[in-house]
């Protein structure tokens, strides 16, 4: 069964080795033939629930393919379960739901179609705003290298809003591959918040694939920070379909040794009075490797486009790279469009500056590389979060978060490991 | 002895000689003024002092409080109680000034053995100096120098150096692009530092500052020597007879 599948992610690697879109996608390293596929027995038990201090929020997870909530009870009128019950329970609405947002078609997508074990379904009435964020965890934590499928569903109603965090981790220093599809369907007016904490081990790869469909004056805001993992691609595709609506795409990949890090971006305009933002940052040490690959489609009669496009990268040694690639392509001239790319070294000169008031070289390298970080952590809203991805990334700037070992998941307190400890005050500056 | 002395100083960027030795000395106390034509290398005999690696020393010493500190890194220097007060003060995104200052009090504070200052006495700390330069607080809370005005970014150094209380003040041009009011307010900060333990230099191409801040010496470095020195009176007759005399010194 699992061969099976590792043969049919070789042939999708053979095909689309020409293909801009997936040609630097290589998981070979990270499919071994060893992988096998999650099975009950493998249904571990959840050790803690990633909580970010003093944030309630409504939990969820995947602990090897396996669905846990922490039964907190949701807000009336929502829908928070698998997508196996959905179509059991709401056959009718997840028809209506996949019938508004699908996949690109890539081959990828398509073997976590035919795969995928379950999921999340989560739908939110017309009108109604979800005041505790959903946190969506999928965990491996296993002494097999599993192979994993999940495709979530997420439907807004009009003018409805969520905040969903979801979270990536591996708890063994066991590696996985992990092959996940979201399809979001915002409907009129509604507002998605979308935050993406990935924080694996070096052993596993990470395909995050999210496909959105935005309809009038729909809003989305997605953040996403990756402190670690083996090889990691997201693939983000966002379509807005009608006027008004609004895109805020926007990641930081703090990543090192070997670790590869591709953030792909799709945003088609295919409307009116549409706006799209993206700021891609990435910090990148020892031979680390990423790539920015960001494609923005406006067509013919998507008018009054806004749409900016920048990735910025520091390169902390003369090994890492990085390919980045901003690509707009438009087709009317009404039109707002910027992008750009940068990649560099920390400034020498700033870091004179700082170390002439009498900061150590080692706080002044992380307050100017914090001040780097802080421009994406900025567009987080839920404040607990920031906070919590503000001390995870000056703990991963101090190159203390891949020092425990014994734990990938250093996101926890729960975990044994010290809470960061940070003699400067790096809070950001508002 | 000497606070600060400098023996035959020697230094380049790449392979252009800039200081072809450069002799000065200054004591505790004393107020000094350094001018000179542009690009003269008044700017880096500053940087050279405060251990800027852009430079390379070649020959020469610089003695302070007794050390040779040309081995020493440029952070040490600065805990040791040396500022530099940027001719071009860089811009830093994304950094508070309050941050940054309350990390590089602190970081002072630990090198002399003392505790940090907790929030509270930091900021009053901060509420004080700011009163020195007449920052309006909305400055403090933004990015080092980011979309500062010419005089902003001045009056911002000047604030620096209040907070960091130094032993030996360097001030590359901090009245450049000041108005009349900004410049006072400049002055009356260097006044402020004035003490019989420390000493300031003040690198200008105007009497003007010198009004307000009155220097015990006047040096003029020319083609990387200082070339003449002299009471206050010497930057008077320069504003009045330029530089072209000096060549035929
Ligand atoms: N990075 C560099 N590469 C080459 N030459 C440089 C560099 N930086 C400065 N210089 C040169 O060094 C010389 C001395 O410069 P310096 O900044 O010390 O002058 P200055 O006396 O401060 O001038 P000003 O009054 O204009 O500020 C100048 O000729 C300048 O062009
Ligand atoms: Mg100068």
């Amino acid at each position: 069964m699992a061969q099976g599948i590792i043969n049919q992610y070789r042939q999708a690697a053979h095909d689309l080795r020409k293909n801009e879109v997936w040609r630097n996608v290589d998981f070979a390293p990270q499919l071994t033939d060893d992988m096998v596929l999650p099975t009950a027995a493998d249904d571990a038990q959840l050790q803690f629930w990633c909580n970010i201090q003093g944030l309630e929020a409504h939990r969820i997870a995947f602990v090897n393919g396996a669905f846990k909530s922490d039964e907190q009870s949701e807000q009336s009128g929502v829908v928070c379960c698998t997508v196996g019950e959905a179509r059991r329970s709401y056959p009718e609405l997840l028809g209506k739901v996949l019938a508004e947002v699908g996949t690109d078609g890539n081959p990828y997508a398509d073997i976590n179609g035919s795969n995928a074990t379950d999921g999340l379904f989560l739908y939110v009435p017309d009108g109604m705003t979800v005041h505790q964020p959903v946190q969506l965890l999928s965990i491996a934590n296993s002494d097999k290298s599993l192979l994993l499928h999940l495709r979530h569903v997420v439907a807004l109603g009009r003018g409805s809003s969520l905040k969903l965090i979801q979270c990536d981790d591996s708890y063994t220093q066991q590696g996985a591959f992990s092959n996940n599809v979201l399809l979001a369907s915002l409907t009129e007016g509604s507002r998605l918040e979308h935050y993406k904490m990935q924080n694996l081990n070096d052993a596993t790869a990470l395909l995050n694939q999210t496909f959105v469909s935005m309809q009038r004056d729909a809003s989305l805001c997605s953040v996403g920070i990756t402190l670690n993992g083996g090889n990691i691609r997201n693939h983000n595709v966002v379509r807005m379909t009608h006027e008004g609506c609004s895109t805020e795409m926007h990641g930081l990949y703090l990543i090192d040794r070997q670790q590869r890090c591709d953030n792909y971006v799709f945003v088609d305009h295919l409307a009116p009075n549409c706006k799209s933002h993206e700021l891609y940052k990435g910090i990148l040490d020892d031979s680390a490797h990423g790539v920015f690959n960001g494609h923005v489609l406006v067509r013919d009669g998507a008018t009054k486009t806004e749409a900016y496009q920048a990735n910025r990268n520091i390169l902390l040694t003369d090994k890492a790279f990085v390919q980045s690639k901003p690509f707009l392509e438009i087709y009317n001239d009404d039109v707002k469009c910027s992008h750009g790319s940068t990649i560099g070294q920390l400034d020498n000169q700033a870091l004179f500056y700082l170390m002439q008031r009498g900061i150590s070289p080692r706080n002044a390298r992380t307050l100017l590389l914090y001040a780097f970080c802080d421009e994406v952590l900025r567009y987080i809203t839920v404040d607990q979060l920031r906070d919590k991805l503000g001390d995870m990334v000056k703990k991963r700037l101090h190159g203390e978060l891949s020092a425990c070992l014994d734990c990938a998941l250093s996101c926890s307190n729960t975990c044994g490991c010290t809470p960061p400890e940070f003699k400067i005050d790096l809070s950001s500056t508002k | 002895m000497a606070l600060l002395s400098i023996r035959n100083l020697h230094a380049s960027i790449g392979d252009k000689e800039i200081l072809r030795g450069v002799n000065l000395d200054i004591e505790a106390g004393e107020v000094h003024s350094i001018m000179g034509p542009n690009g003269n290398g008044k700017s880096t005999l500053a940087g050279v002092i405060a251990g800027n690696e852009k430079y390379t020393v070649t020959d020469g010493e610089v003695i302070y409080k007794g050390r040779d500190i040309l081995a020493m890194p440029v952070d040490q220097r600065a805990n040791e109680g040396i500022f530099l007060g940027f001719q071009y003060p860089v811009e830093i995104p994304g950094v508070s000034i309050t941050n940054f200052m309350r990390t590089a009090v602190n970081e002072q504070r630990k090198y002399r053995g003392l505790d940090p200052l907790t929030g509270s006495q930091f900021l009053k700390l901060m509420e004080e100096k700011k009163k020195v330069v007449e920052m309006t607080a909305n400055l403090a809370n933004r990015s080092v120098n980011e979309g500062f005005s010419g005089g902003e970014k001045k009056k911002n150094e000047i604030f620096q150096m209040a907070m960091l209380d130094p032993t030996l003040a360097i001030l590359d041009e901090t009245d450049s692009g000041l108005d009349i009011d900004a410049l006072r307010i400049v002055a009356t900060g260097v006044n402020h530092l004035r003490r019989s333990d420390n000493a300031i230099i003040v690198i200008t191409h105007y009497q003007r500052l010198l009004d307000y801040i009155v220097p015990d010496f006047v040096h003029v470095l020319y083609e990387g020597r200082i070339v003449k020195s002299g009471p206050k009176e010497l930057a008077l007759k320069l504003e009045k007879e330029g530089y072209e005399w000096l060549k035929e010194l």
